[in-house]
């Protein structure tokens, strides 16, 4: 085994009162592909800027392709390419001329510059908006972008914080579709993302839940941890269909989830026809009613629970 | 530090100011219009103010001067009188706001250059109005020596700048502590001349708002490169203001120009240069554009209005006032838009305000680049 390229040890950093990291031991070896898979509030944005030397530590260490990050962050930063979870390219400026910007800021030898930016707008699809205002690009255009000007250096390391959040379903495997060839390239991944579906393509999954790395394991030991499907029901009596899902075979938890109910039960397919007979024979209704996917939230409850018993 | 780097920077925030019409109208076009603006709620009221002459000296000369001093905006001839008692009347009736009395000995003592024996009586009531007469009175009887006395001077074979001597003269003969519009402007030009530094301090915030600050962070540029390469762009923007300012002062409230424009421009970049440093420590200490600018108000404008001697004159300050009104670049630089514009000084005189004005900036976007740290939070 080679050493890791990206080392954290009991990592934590507070704001104010909040422990947004709370010693995490992150150890990503070179060449992986690792989703950081959590519900918001976990820590992961807040991780990655760590990482890329855009956060002091409260306590703790990491290290970044052999450079500590608190004796010498600038030295990490030409060895990554960091895409922050907002949009957070020049909106006046046109596609293009983001990405020179940034291929100026890092360097990039001049006599390369053309034939990367034309590659790098054709791998992103973007070469039909390279005159195009960059606010002006529709959202899953926008994160391509970004994911560009971060690629612009060749860098040995991407750490991209939830790139597919908000991005339409087709553009969302457009994405992923990218960073597989990054990855076979060689590229050190670490991206985070809210979608344990998305934790299926990566090499190495690491589940975060209040600032606290509670796995880390390949995607598949990762799903086999977590059992169970969601329906969602919104139903008029609320207290009373509570009460009867909770008696009913199958179901192993019931949620409040603003005014729907999320219901995790062992198989969906299987569960849906019995439930609404039950609601029938009860003499209850409902608005809608429909598998639904596993959101990490549920997921991660159902998690801490079995970690708990 | 990287040229390439510092370029980026400037062109990106070029492209920025030309693409974005707020940004563009802030920094064009304001300045201007504030300039207008200021100018006239400064003047506006203060034209046609009725005065009465008192005329004990009765030639063509008297004749002459009382004729060219009613001549303008500024002035109205409300009445001819005969005696003080009249004046006074007048005066208390509020008929008039001020009042010349010309000496009998006027023409000759002009004539053989002995000064202007002239006295002026002005409404204590109304300050302002009775101020702004004595100035115009005085700025007009300027114009009139100048005019009536270079034939005399000719053929007395004196160069025409002994006059200057005659002119201080005349003026310690008038309140001086009052300016006209004349001495205004050129002052106000610092105060406009805060609207690009309020860009920079602004545009740091943008960045920090729109969250490319942390796109930005996470590049190798270094803390110079960046704040530099922020500021230049206003430099040029500012530059333009310098130049459009000046024009507009000339053409359009006829503020004479008598110095060297070239020393004003370059004496303009520094100014500048020490302004926007101002600029670039609001930024790098403020998160958001709301609070930029209410600092910007308070650190830029504010003092550039109250302190740096543009309306109030910086002797009648209290010291610790004046003190710091000497750390405020604006300070500086109003004594050089002054000199430059009406007596036309040069550089001989105002190189130490040049170089306390470039000192100011280079603490400024030191203290600046000293506290600006690649982190977020
Ligand atoms: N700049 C900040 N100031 C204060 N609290 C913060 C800041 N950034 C993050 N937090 C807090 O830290 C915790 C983790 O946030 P974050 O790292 O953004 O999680 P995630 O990216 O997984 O949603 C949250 O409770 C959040 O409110
Ligand atoms: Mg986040």
């Amino acid at each position: 085994m080679t050493s890791p390229i990206i080392l954290t040890q009991a990592l934590s950093r507070d704001f104010k009162e909040t422990r947004a990291v709370d010693a995490l031991d992150l150890s990503i070896q070179p060449g992986e592909l690792f989703g950081l898979v959590g519900p918001d509030g976990a820590g992961k944005t807040t991780t990655l800027r760590i990482l890329a030397g855009l956060l002091d530590i409260t306590e703790g260490s990491g290290s970044v392709a052999g450079h500590d990050l608190s004796e010498q962050p600038e030295a990490v930063k030409p060895k990554i390419g960091y895409m922050a979870q907002r949009f957070s390219m020049y909106g006046e400026l046109s596609v293009h001329e983001n990405l020179l910007f940034f291929a100026d800021l890092f360097d990039v030898p001049r006599a390369e510059m053309a034939e990367r930016t034309s590659r790098l707008l054709a791998f992103a699809g973007l070469t039909a908006f390279t005159g195009r205002r960059a606010d002006h690009l529709s959202g899953g255009m926008q994160k391509k972008l970004a994911l560009a000007c971060t690629l612009i250096h060749q860098p040995e390391i991407l750490l991209l914080d939830e790139p597919t959040t908000g991005v339409d379903p087709v553009s969302r495997r457009e994405f992923w579709h990218i960073l597989s060839e990054l990855h076979a390239g060689g590229t050190t991944i670490l991206v985070s993302t809210p979608y344990m579906d998305e934790a299926d393509r990566c090499s190495m999954v690491g589940l975060m839940y209040a600032g606290r790395l509670i796995e880390c394991a390949p995607p598949a030991r990762i799903r086999a941890k977590i059992e169970g499907e969601m329906i969602e029901i919104l139903p008029h009596d609320w207290q009373a269909a509570q009460d009867l899902l909770r008696t009913l075979p199958g179901v192993f938890e019931v949620q409040t989830y603003g005014e729907s109910l999320h219901v995790l039960v062992d198989k969906a397919k299987k569960r849906l026809p019995k439930i609404k007979k039950a609601f029938r024979k009860n003499k209850l209704t409902y608005n809608g009613l429909r598998p639904a996917p596993l959101r990490m939230e549920e997921a991660f409850i159902s998690l801490i629970r079995d970690l708990e018993e | 530090m990287s040229f390439r780097h510092l370029w980026a920077v400037t062109r990106k925030e070029i492209q920025h100011i030309l693409r974005d019409r707020a940004t563009l109208i802030l920094v064009l076009l304001t300045p201007t219009a504030m300039l207008l603006i200021f100018a006239y709620s400064l003047t506006v009221e203060l034209q046609h103010i009725p005065i009465a002459v008192l005329d004990y000296d009765r030639g063509a000369t008297s004749r002459d001067f009382v004729q060219q001093i009613t001549a303008g905006d500024d002035l109205d001839l409300y009445a001819q009188v005969a005696s003080e008692d009249e004046i006074e009347d007048l005066l208390m009736r509020g008929e008039i706001k001020a009042a010349l009395i010309i000496h009998p000995d006027f023409s000759r003592d002009l004539l053989a250059l002995r000064g202007m024996p002239l006295q002026i009586i002005i409404d204590g009531t109304e300050p302002e109005s009775g101020g702004f007469a004595v100035d115009h009175i005085s700025w007009r009887a300027e114009k009139f020596i100048n005019t009536a006395l270079s034939d005399q001077l000719q053929t007395m074979g004196l160069a025409l700048d002994t006059l200057q001597p005659l002119d201080l003269r005349v003026r310690t003969w008038f309140n001086p502590s009052l300016k006209p519009r004349n001495d205004v402007i050129p002052g106000m030009i610092s105060i406009m001349l805060g609207f690009p530094a309020l860009s920079v301090a602004l545009t740091l915030a943008h960045e920090r708002e729109h969250g490319t600050m942390e796109q930005l962070m996470a590049t190798p540029i270094t803390r110079t490169e960046l704040l530099l390469g922020k500021m230049l762009p206003y430099i040029f923007v500012g530059l333009v203001n310098v130049v459009l300012i000046p024009l507009f002062a000339i053409a359009w409230f006829h503020i004479s120009f008598n110095g060297s424009f070239l020393l004003f421009f370059a004496l303009s970049a520094v100014f500048l240069f020490s302004i926007l440093g101002v600029g670039i420590v609001i930024g790098v200490f403020i998160r958001t554009q709301a609070a930029a600018l209410a600092l910007s108000f308070l650190v830029i404008f504010f003092p550039g209005f109250f302190m740096t001697g543009i309306f109030f004159p910086i002797s009648s300050m209290p010291e610790l006032v004046r003190m710091e009104s000497l750390f405020l670049p604006g300070t500086h630089y109003a004594i050089i838009t002054r000199g430059v514009f009406l007596p036309g000084v040069g550089l001989d005189i105002l190189w130490p305000y040049t170089v306390m004005m470039f000192g100011l900036g280079v603490v400024f976007v030191g203290i600046a680049a000293l506290f600006f740290r690649k982190k977020l939070g």
